[in-house]
C-alpha cells in the first residue's frame, strides 16, 4: 500500500491529485473546526458581502460566511458522492466482467436489459428511485450507484472481451478453474485500469447529480451547506453576487479534477509493467 | 564507386529512466547499387533500430552519439523533414513486417497505392491509375483493377505483402529496407513473396537491406550476410560462406540452432497404447443465427490419436484448422466428434472432468498471452497444484525442472524474457503431471536460439516424466526433428499421417511435398 503511495506521488498528476484530495479530506474531517464562522450564522449587515478580510469569499443573501458553509458542506458532499460512485462502479464492473465471461445468450440478455436501464436518464432513475424509496441522503446514494451501474457495465464489459480472448483466460478455463475465479481473479484485475478512470470520472458526476437532488428537494434539505445545494440557492443572485455561485461551483470543480487526477496516477502506478 | 548505402561507425543510445542504454555499437556497413545484404539477429540484438535510424524515424529517446549514414551522395542525418519526405519512399523504400498493420484499413488498395505514386513520381491520377495496375499485375495479384477497389481486410496477408512490396517497387527506390517481411505469413506463402522478391530484385537491380532472425532464410536472398548481437557487428561474410564455415562464435551458435531434419533429437520408440483417440471432430465457431446459417466448421471430421509417451506432430499453414484441433481437445471451443481417453468416451466439454483436465494439458503460443499479467509467477503456478492436489512448497521444484531459479517466484511475467515466460508456461503444464501435453505453436515467437533450448527442456521433461506431446507447429523442419510421427492438416481436413520413417518417401500427399518444398533445409 505504501508503495503504491510512492509511485503514486512520483508522477505530477499523482501527487497534485493526492495534494488536493488531502485538502479536501482535511475539510471532510475538520471543516467545522477550522471554519471562521458558523455556517448558519447569519449576518444581515453583511449580506452579498464582497470577498474580503471579513469574508474571504464573500457572504451570501443572509450573510453567512461562503467559505465556511463550504468547509462545513464538504462533509455532506464528498464522501457520499464517493460512496454512491464505488457502490455502483463495483456492481457495474462485476455485471459487465460476468456477461463478457458467460457469453451467448447470458451476455445477450444481460446486456440488452442493462441498454433498457440505461434508456433511462440518470437523472430520471434517480428521482424514481428516492421517490419509491423516500427522501433523504441514504437514498439518494442508492440512486445514484443503481443509476451509475449500467453505464460502467458497458465500459468494463467492452474490455473484458478483449480479455476474455487473452490465452490466460483460456488457459484457465482449460484448467477447469472455476467461474468466479475466472471473473475476479483473472478477468477483473485486468480491467482495473479503464474502471479506475471512469469511476474518477463518475465522482464529480455524482457530486452534480447529488447537487440536482438537492435543488429538486429531495436530496440535502435547506439550510444545509450542501454544495449542489449552495450553487442552487445562489443562482437567483447571480448578477448581485457572482462569488456565491463561483466558489461552490470552483469547489465541485476542482474536487472533480482532483479525482481525474488521482485516476491518472492510478492507472499508472496500478499497472506492474511500469516498474522503472 | 558511390555505394548505395553507406553506414560508418554507427553508434546509439536510447535513454532510459535507469541511464542510457547503448543498442548499437560502432556498426559500420555498406551495400553497394544493386546488392542485397542480409542482417542477422536474434529479438533485442537492434536490427530494427537501425533500420528506424535510417528511414529517420527513431523515437524521442534515442540518442545518435556517433558515425554517420549515406544514402548515395546524401547525408540521411542532415535533412530537415521536407527534405526527409521526398526521400522516403522516393529512394528509401521499406517493406514492414506485419502486412495487416502496415496498409490503412480505411482506404481502398488503389488509393493506398496511386497515392504513393502520384506524391513521389509526379503522375497524374490516370497515369498512376494504370500504372499501379501494371505494378500489381508485376507481383503475381490476380485481376489488379478488381484488388485496386477492395479494402485491405478484403484480400489475404500475402496479398497484402504483395500490395506493399509492388508498392515499394513502384517508387523505383535506389535502397529498400525489408524488416522480417515474411515472419506474419505462413510457410508457404512466405516461399511465395522470396521467389517474387528474387525476380524483382533481378528485373531493378535494386540494393536492398533485408532484415531477419532467420539465418537459412538470409542466406537464401542476400548477397552478404552480416550477423549482429547484442549491437554489434560479429561477422560479415558472403552468404555462400556463412552457413558453411561461421567463423565467430556467435554465428556458429546461430548455426547450430537452426533446425535439421535429418539430425534426429528423439531415438526412442513409443509405446503402443492408445492413449487419447479423437475420431470426427468437427469444430464450430458462432452458432446459426435468427437469420442466417451457422459458418462450416473450421475442421472437417478429422480423427487422430496419440499413443503413450508419444511425440505426434501436427503441422499446416495458418487457417488449416490445427489449432481448433487443440482447442477442441481442451475443451475451449465447441466440436462435435468423439474423444476416446482413459476408457471413457467424451463428445463435448462438459464430459470433461477434472481427471481430464489435469491429464491433458495445453501450452499455447505467445507467452505473454497465457501468463496473466497481474499474477506473480509463484501464484501463476499454485493454481495447478491447488486444483488438483498438490502444495505450494512444490513450486521451487517446478521452476528448477523448468531450469529457472527459484527466486523467480517472486517476479512479474514482464518481467521474465520471452524465453523464460514459455518456461513458466511449461512448468505450469507440467505442475499437474499430465499424460499429454498439447503445445499450439509454442516456438513461434521465439529466436532460434531459445527455440532450441525449449526443444531441449520438452524433451529432457518427456524423458523424466513419459509425457505425450500433440506438437502443433508450421515448422517441417523442427518437427521432423523431434515427432514420431506427423500428421498434416489443410483447409481443414487431414491430409497425411505418417510415421517419421515413411516421411521422406514418394507417396506423400501433394500438399506434403509442397509443404517441404516451401521449408527448405538449410545448405550445407
Amino acid at each position: 500500500m505504501t508503495e503504491l503511495l510512492i509511485r503514486l506521488i512520483r508522477r505530477p498528476q499523482g501527487l497534485v491529485g493526492v495534494a488536493l484530495l488531502a485538502l479536501i479530506a482535511i475539510a471532510c474531517l475538520f471543516g467545522p473546526a477550522l471554519a471562521p464562522y458558523a455556517p448558519e450564522k447569519i449576518d444581515f449587515l453583511g449580506r452579498f458581502r464582497a470577498p474580503g478580510w471579513q469574508n474571504w469569499l464573500g457572504a451570501d443573501q443572509f450573510g453567512r460566511d461562503i467559505l465556511s458553509r463550504l468547509m462545513v458542506g464538504a462533509r455532506s458532499t464528498v464522501p457520499m458522492a464517493l460512496i454512491a460512485t464505488l457502490a455502483g462502479s463495483a456492481a457495474g464492473a462485476i455485471i459487465g466482467v460476468g456477461s463478457a465471461y458467460l457469453g451467448g445468450r447470458t451476455d445477450e440478455a444481460i446486456m440488452r436489459t442493462n441498454d433498457a436501464v440505461m434508456a433511462i436518464p440518470g437523472l430520471l432513475m434517480a428521482l424514481l428511485l428516492v421517490s419509491t424509496l423516500g427522501n433523504g441522503t441514504g437514498n439518494a446514494v442508492v440512486a445514484i450507484a443503481v443509476a451509475f451501474a449500467p453505464g460502467m457495465a458497458r465500459v468494463t464489459r467492452s474490455v473484458a472481451l478483449n480479455i476474455r480472448n487473452q490465452d490466460y483466460v483460456k488457459a484457465a478455463i482449460a484448467r477447469g478453474e472455476s467461474a468466479l475465479w475466472i471473473i475476479f481473479r483473472e478477468m477483473l484485475p485486468n480491467v482495473m485500469a479503464p474502471i479506475v478512470i471512469e469511476t474518477t470520472i463518475r465522482v464529480s458526476f455524482a457530486v452534480m447529480l447529488f447537487a440536482t437532488l438537492s435543488f429538486l428537494g429531495v436530496g440535502a434539505q435547506p439550510p444545509a451547506s450542501e454544495w449542489g445545494l449552495m450553487v442552487a440557492d445562489a443562482r437567483q443572485y447571480m448578477y448581485q453576487a457572482p462569488w456565491g455561485l463561483i466558489a461552490p461551483s470552483a469547489a465541485i470543480a476542482l474536487t472533480a479534477i482532483a479525482f481525474n487526477l488521482l485516476g491518472d496516477g492510478l492507472r499508472d502506478a496500478l499497472n506492474p509493467k511500469d516498474e522503472r | 564507386m558511390t555505394p548505395a548505402l553507406a553506414i560508418k561507425n554507427y553508434t546509439l543510445d536510447y535513454l532510459t529512466a535507469a541511464g542510457p542504454v547503448r543498442v548499437l555499437h560502432d556498426i559500420s556497413l555498406e551495400i553497394a547499387p544493386g546488392e542485397v545484404l542480409g542482417l542477422v539477429g536474434e529479438s533485442g540484438s537492434g536490427k530494427s533500430s537501425l533500420a528506424w535510424a535510417l528511414m529517420r524515424h527513431l523515437p524521442d529517446n534515442a540518442r545518435e552519439i556517433a558515425g554517420s549514414l549515406h544514402l548515395g551522395d546524401t547525408d540521411l542525418q542532415r535533412l530537415g523533414p521536407r527534405e526527409l519526405t521526398k526521400i522516403r519512399g522516393r529512394r528509401l523504400g521499406m517493406v514492414f513486417q506485419d502486412p495487416s498493420t502496415a496498409l490503412n484499413p480505411t482506404l481502398s488498395i488503389g488509393r493506398q497505392v496511386t497515392e504513393t505514386l502520384i506524391q513521389h513520381r509526379g503522375l497524374s491520377q490516370r497515369e498512376a491509375n494504370a500504372l499501379a495496375i501494371d505494378l500489381l499485375g508485376h507481383v503475381e495479384l490476380r485481376d489488379p483493377a478488381a484488388i485496386m477497389r477492395r479494402y485491405p481486410h478484403e484480400i489475404s496477408g500475402g496479398e497484402k505483402q504483395r500490395v506493399i512490396i509492388a508498392t515499394a517497387f513502384g517508387c523505383r527506390p535506389d535502397v529498400i529496407l525489408f524488416d522480417e517481411p515474411t515472419t506474419a505469413l505462413d510457410v508457404i506463402t512466405g516461399a511465395r513473396i522470396l521467389k517474387l522478391f528474387a525476380r524483382l530484385r533481378e528485373e531493378t537491380g535494386v540494393a536492398a537491406l533485408y532484415i531477419s532472425h532467420d539465418l537459412a532464410l538470409v542466406t537464401r536472398v542476400a548477397d552478404r550476410v552480416a550477423v549482429l548481437k547484442h549491437g554489434r557487428l560479429v561477422e560479415q561474410a558472403p552468404a555462400a560462406d556463412i552457413f558453411r564455415a561461421p567463423r565467430h562464435a556467435d554465428t556458429q551458435a546461430l548455426v547450430q540452432a537452426v533446425p535439421r531434419p535429418e539430425h534426429r533429437l528423439v531415438h526412442d520408440k513409443s509405446g503402443d497404447d492408445v492413449l487419447l483417440a479423437a475420431s470426427d471432430i468437427e469444430v464450430h465457431y458462432g452458432r446459426a443465427k435468427l437469420f442466417g446459417h451457422a459458418p462450416p466448421p473450421a475442421t472437417r471430421r478429422v480423427g487422430l490419436d496419440v499413443r503413450a509417451g508419444e511425440i505426434l506432430g501436427l503441422v499446416g499453414e495458418s487457417g488449416s484448422g490445427k489449432s481448433s484441433v487443440a482447442r477442441a481437445l481442451t475443451g475451449l471451443a465447441r466440436f462435435s466428434g468423439t474423444v476416446r481417453f482413459d476408457n471413457r468416451v467424451i463428445t463435448g466439454a462438459r464430459d470433461m472432468n477434472a481427471a481430464y483436465r489435469r491429464d491433458v494439458q495445453i501450452i499455447f503460443q505467445h507467452p505473454d498471452a497465457s501468463l496473466n499479467p497481474r499474477h506473480k509467477v509463484g501464484e501463476i503456478l499454485s493454481r495447478p497444484l491447488k486444483l488438483y492436489g498438490g502444495n505450494a512448497a512444490e513450486i521451487p521444484r517446478l521452476l528448477e525442472q523448468v531450469r529457472l531459479p527459484a527466486s523467480y517466484a517472486g517476479r512479474w511475467p514482464h518481467q521474465l524474457s520471452g524465453g523464460e515466460k514459455q518456461r513458466v508456461a511449461i512448468a505450469r503444464a507440467f505442475a499437474a503431471r499430465p499424460k499429454i501435453v498439447i503445445c499450439d505453436e509454442i516456438t513461434a515467437p521465439l529466436d532460434v536460439s531459445v527455440q532450441a533450448q525449449i526443444i531441449e527442456l520438452l524433451l529432457a521433461l518427456r524423458a523424466a516424466t513419459g509425457t505425450a506431446f500433440l506438437f502443433i507447429t508450421h515448422d517441417l523442419n523442427l518437427i521432423r526433428q523431434i515427432a514420431h510421427r506427423i500428421a498434416v492438416m489443410r483447409g481443414g481436413e487431414m491430409v497425411d499421417l505418417l510415421a517419421i520413417e515413411d516421411f521422406d518417401t514418394d507417396h506423400v500427399h501433394p500438399y506434403t511435398s509442397e509443404l517441404m518444398a516451401a521449408s527448405p533445409v538449410p545448405v550445407g
